[in-house]
C-alpha cells in the first residue's frame, strides 16, 4: 500500500468537503431507510388484510407504493449512485480501498437492488390486479431484497470504524462481521421501521378517499411497527459499547459537537417513541397529517445526529488504524515524513503565480494534500481561523504535533520542511497576501520542528489508538 | 496485445475484464433504450398530436420509460463496479478533473427521471400538446447531457498526459476531437437497440408484428413494423457515419489494436452481427412484417455486436492505461474472498427474478381475461 495517492483535489470554495458528503448521506440514508421500513410494514398490511382484520389495507398498499416508487426507486436510487460519485469526489483512496476489499460484498448487494427493482416495480404496476397471494409473495421478496442491501452495505459502513480482526487477517468476513456489524444492522432495521410508519401516517393523511374513522384505524395499524423503537436505547447502547473507547470518547463528552449531535438524535428518538408509545399506541389519539409530518421530520434529524456521530468517530481515520482522514496509510506517515508528502504530486496549483516565493507554493501543496479534505483555507473549519491567535512557533509546534494538538487529527506526514511552509502560508494570508514574502529556511527552526516531529512520532495521539494493531 | 482478447490479457486482468463488459453489455440494453427512447419521443411530440397518438411505439415509450430508466441505473452498478476495480485511478481522475460538471449527471438525472414520471400522468394529460413537447425535449436534452458527460469521462480518462493541464486550467470541460463523434455514435447506436427491444414488446403486448397491418389500423405515415425497420437502419448509418468521423480522433496504437489480433476478430463479429441486422431489417422494412425468427436472428446478431463494439471499446482504453500496475491490483483483488457468496446470490436472485416477471405475467393475464 503506497503511503499516499495522489489526485487532482476539488475545490469546494468556502465549503468543507466533510459536509457535503454528510449531507448527501443523510439524505439517502433516510430514503433508503424509508424504503426499507416501507417494504416490511407493506408486508404487514398485506398479512392484515389477507386474515380479513383490515380490509382498508390492501387499497393502502397500493397508495403507499405508488410513493415508495416515486420516492424510493428514483431519489433514493439516484442518490446512492451519487453517494458513490461524491465519495469519490472527496477521498477517492477511501471509496477505492472499500471497493477494492469489499467487491464481492457490493456485487452482491447489486443482485438484491436488481431482484428489489423488478419485484418492487412488478407490484407497482400490476399489483392492484393481482390476487392477495401473488401480491403477498411480491411483497416479501421486495421487502427481503431491500432489507438484505442494508444487510450487505451495513457491514461495509462498519467496518470502517470497527474492522476488527481483519486488521490482522485481511479476512474480508473478519471484516464484513466485525464487532459493530450486529448492533448497527438491528438500530437500522428498527429505524427503518420507525421512518417507514411515520411516513405511513403522513400518508394516511394525505391521500383523498379515506374518512376520518378509516384514516384512524389505518394509523392505528401503521404505528404498532413504532413500538419496536423501544429497543432502541438498549440497542443504542450495545452499538455504543462496540465502539473502539476513544471514537466512544468523543460522542459522550470529550468532543462537544459529536456530543451535542448524539444527544440531537438520542433526543428526537426519544421525543418520538414516547410519542408513539404513550399517545399513538396506548391511548390510541389520532395523529393528524401536521403531527406525523413533525414526527417525520423529527425523525429525519435523529438520522442527521445518528449519522454525523457515525461519520465523526471514525477521526483520525475513514478506516480505522489503516487511513487517515486525508487518505495517508496509517503505516505510511513515517516514509512520507522522509521524503515529502508533495513529492510525487502531478498536479500544479491553480494559482501558482499568486504565491510570492516556493515555500509558499509547497505550503499550499501541502495543504492540499494533507488538509483539504477536512479544512479549507479561509472558509468553514478554516485553518487561518483555527492558527489565528498562535503565535508562530505555537503554530510550529502544534502543526509537528498535530495528533497531540487535537486527538481526532491524524499525524503530520511530511519533513519539518513543509511543516514550516504551512506555517509561512498561515502567517502569509494572516498578513493579507503581500506580494513579498521573505522565505524562512533557518536550520535551527528546522531542527527543533525535527525534534517535534519525533517526539511525536508517527503514530496517532490518542494513547488508546498509539498502541492498537498494525497491518502486518 | 498480439492474442485474441481477453486471452493474451493477465488472468486476473482478463476475469475482470469479462464481468466488467457482461454487466456493461446488460447495461447498454436498457441505457439504449431509454436513450433512443427519450429522442424518439422528443422527436415524435414535434410531429404534432394526431400523429404521435396513432403510434403505437410512443405509446409503449412513455407507458415504459420510467422502469427502464429504474433498470439501467440498476444495471450500471455493476460495470460502475467493476471499472473501479480495474481502471480505479483514472476512473476516478477524470471524475474529479471534470468535478461539478461530472456531478450535475445525477440532479439532471433525477429531473429526466421524474420528467418521465409525469409524462405518463393523468395531469399532464389534461393539458396542452406543449407541455408535452416540452416535458419531452428536456426529458431527452437532460438525457444526450448525461450520455455527454460520460463520453467526455470516459475519453479524459485515456488521456493521461492533459491531467495536470486540465486541473492548472480549472476547466471542466473536456475538449477534444473524439467527443463529439464518440457521443453521436453512442446515440444513433441505441436506436438499432430500441427497433428491436420494442419489437419483442410490442409481440409481449400481443402485436401481431408478422402480418401486415391492417388498413383502418395503419397509422400516419409508415407501418409500425416499417417505423422499426427506418429506426434500426437509420440508426446503424448514422453510427457508422459517427464511428467513420471518430475514427481519425482514435489514437495509432489503438487502431492497430482493433485491426490486429487482438480486437480484430471481435470487430469481424460485431460487423457480422451488423451486416445480418441490416439484411433482415431491410427485408423486414420491403415486406413490412416481422416474424419471431427473423427477429430472434436480429437479436442474436444484435447481442453479438454489442458484445464486439464492448470489446473493440475496452481494446481503445487497454491501449492507453499501464496495464503493468492495473494487472497487480486486479491480481490482489481476486485473492480477496467473496466470488462464491456472489455467485450463489446471483444465481439465486436470477430466479426469483425470473419468478416474479412469469408469475405476475401469468395471474395478470388471468385478470385480464376474466
Amino acid at each position: 500500500m503506497t503511503p499516499l495517492d495522489h489526485y487532482p483535489a476539488i475545490d469546494l470554495g468556502p465549503l468543507m468537503k466533510g459536509l457535503v458528503i454528510g449531507g448527501l448521506g443523510i439524505f439517502h440514508v433516510f430514503l433508503a431507510q424509508f424504503a426499507i421500513g416501507g417494504g416490511m410494514l407493506l408486508c404487514y398490511l398485506q398479512w392484515r388484510h389477507m386474515r380479513g382484520v383490515c380490509q382498508l389495507a390492501r387499497r393502502f398498499t397500493d397508495d403507499y407504493f405508488k410513493m415508495l416508487v416515486l420516492v424510493s426507486f428514483v431519489l433514493g436510487a439516484v442518490t446512492g449512485v451519487a453517494m458513490w460519485f461524491t465519495s469519490i469526489q472527496i477521498s477517492p483512496r477511501t471509496i477505492g480501498t472499500m471497493v477494492l476489499e469489499f467487491h464481492w460484498v457490493w456485487a452482491t448487494e447489486w443482485t438484491f437492488f436488481c431482484l428489489e427493482v423488478v419485484a418492487g416495480y412488478l407490484f407497482y404496476r400490476y399489483g392492484p390486479r393481482l390476487p392477495d397471494r401473488t401480491r403477498m409473495q411480491l411483497l416479501l421478496l421486495y421487502s427481503f431484497a431491500s432489507w438484505m442491501s442494508l444487510f450487505w452495505i451495513n457491514g461495509i459502513l462498519s467496518w470502517q470504524l470497527t474492522p476488527g480482526t481483519w486488521l490482522e487477517t485481511r479476512n474480508v468476513w473478519a471484516g464484513f462481521f466485525n464487532p459493530g456489524f450486529l448492533p448497527s444492522l438491528i438500530f437500522r432495521t428498527i429505524s427503518a421501521a420507525a421512518i417507514a410508519s411515520l411516513a405511513a401516517c403522513t400518508l394516511v393523511n394525505a391521500v383523498p378517499g379515506f374518512t376520518r374513522e378509516e384514516r384512524q384505524s389505518l394509523v392505528a395499524v401503521c404505528a404498532r411497527p413504532l413500538a419496536f423503537m423501544l429497543a432502541m436505547p438498549l440497542v443504542g447502547a450495545w452499538y455504543l459499547g462496540t465502539m473502539p473507547a476513544d471514537s466512544r470518547g468523543w460522542a459522550t463528552g470529550g468532543s462537544v459537537p459529536m456530543t451535542l449531535f448524539l444527544t440531537m438524535a438520542v433526543g428526537s428518538s426519544t421525543l418520538i417513541g414516547l410519542y408513539a408509545v404513550l399517545a399513538i399506541l396506548r391511548q390510541r389519539l389520532f395523529v393528524n397529517g401536521a403531527t406525523a409530518s413533525l414526527l417525520l421530520a423529527l425523525a429525519f434529524v435523529a438520522t442527521a445526529g445518528g449519522e454525523f456521530v457515525r461519520e465523526g468517530v471514525r477521526k483520525p481515520f475513514t478506516i480505522r488504524e489503516y487511513l487517515y482522514s486525508n487518505s495517508i496509510a496509517r503505516d505510511g506517515v513515517a516514509e512520507l515524513r522522509r521524503r515529502g508528502s508533495t513529492a510525487d504530486d502531478p498536479y500544479p496549483l491553480r494559482d501558482e503565480a499568486d504565491y510570492p516565493n516556493e515555500q509558499l507554493v509547497l505550503g499550499a501543496k501541502v495543504f492540499r494534500a494533507q488538509c483539504s479534505v477536512c479544512h479549507t483555507l479561509d472558509g468553514m473549519n478554516a485553518v487561518a481561523d483555527l492558527a489565528a491567535t498562535w503565535s508562530i512557533d505555537q503554530r510550529r509546534l502544534n502543526i509537528a504535533q498535530l495528533q497531540r494538538t487535537k486527538p481526532f487529527m491524524p499525524p503530520f506526514a511530511g519533513p519539518p520542511a513543509e511543516v514550516e511552509a504551512i506555517v509561512q502560508l498561515i502567517g502569509w494570508r494572516h498578513a493579507g497576501r503581500p506580494a513579498d514574502w521573505a522565505v524562512s529556511d533557518d536550520p535551527a527552526v528546522l531542527a527543533q520542528i525535527e525534534r517535534w516531529l519525533d517526539e511525536a512520532g508517527t503514530g496517532p495521539g490518542d494513547a488508546r489508538l498509539a498502541g492498537g494493531p498494525r497491518r502486518p | 496485445m498480439n492474442t485474441l482478447f481477453p486471452f493474451g490479457l493477465p488472468p486476473a486482468t482478463a476475469f475482470y475484464l469479462c464481468l466488467y463488459l457482461a454487466t456493461l453489455v446488460v447495461h447498454l440494453v436498457f441505457m439504449h433504450y431509454v436513450l433512443a427512447g427519450s429522442i424518439y419521443l422528443a422527436v415524435g411530440r414535434l410531429m404534432g398530436r394526431a400523429r404521435c397518438q396513432a403510434c403505437r411505439w410512443q405509446s409503449i415509450l412513455v407507458d415504459w420509460l420510467p422502469f427502464a430508466t429504474g433498470l439501467a441505473i440498476t444495471a450500471g452498478v455493476g460495470p460502475l463496479l467493476f471499472v473501479q476495480i480495474l481502471y480505479g485511478r483514472e476512473f476516478a481522475t477524470a471524475n474529479l478533473l471534470l468535478s461539478h460538471r461530472w456531478m450535475a449527471i445525477l440532479p439532471v438525472l433525477i429531473v429526466c427521471f421524474y420528467l418521465l414520471y409525469l409524462q405518463k400522468s393523468a395531469w399532464i394529460a389534461r393539458r396542452a400538446w406543449a407541455w408535452r413537447l416540452t416535458v419531452a425535449a428536456i426529458a431527452c436534452a437532460g438525457f444526450i447531457f448525461i450520455a455527454w458527460s460520460w463520453t467526455e469521462n470516459h475519453l479524459l480518462m485515456l488521456d493521461q498526459t492533459a491531467w495536470p493541464g486540465m486541473y492548472a486550467s480549472g476547466s471542466l470541460w473536456y475538449e477534444s476531437a473524439g467527443v463529439l463523434p464518440r457521443l453521436a455514435a453512442w446515440c444513433f447506436l441505441a436506436f438499432p437497440s430500441l427497433a428491436i427491444e420494442l419489437a419483442w414488446q410490442g409481440r409481449l403486448l400481443g402485436d401481431r408484428l408478422e402480418e401486415p397491418a391492417a388498413a383502418d389500423t395503419r397509422v400516419p405515415g409508415l407501418s409500425p413494423v416499417r417505423r422499426l425497420a427506418v429506426m434500426a437502419l437509420g440508426g446503424w448509418a448514422g453510427t457508422l457515419l459517427a464511428a467513420a468521423a471518430y475514427w481519425p480522433a482514435i489514437p495509432d496504437a489503438a487502431r492497430a489494436a482493433i485491426t490486429g489480433p487482438l480486437a480484430g476478430p471481435w470487430l469481424t463479429v460485431a460487423a457480422a452481427g451488423l451486416g445480418l441486422q441490416i439484411a433482415a431489417w431491410t427485408i423486414t422494412l420491403v415486406s413490412d412484417r416481422l416474424s419471431q425468427g427473423t427477429l430472434f436472428v436480429m437479436t442474436t446478431a444484435w447481442v453479438a455486436t454489442l458484445l464486439g463494439i464492448a470489446v473493440v471499446r475496452e481494446t481503445i482504453r487497454l491501449t492507453a492505461v499501464d496495464l503493468a500496475i492495473g494487472g497487480e491490483l486486479h491480481q490482489t483483488a481476486l485473492g480477496i474472498g467473496g466470488l462464491p457468496v456472489f455467485l450463489v446470490f446471483a444465481v439465486l436472485n436470477a430466479i426469483a427474478i425470473g419468478w416474479c416477471i412469469r408469475t405476475v405475467r401469468i395471474q395478470a393475464l388471468r385478470a385480464d381475461f376474466r
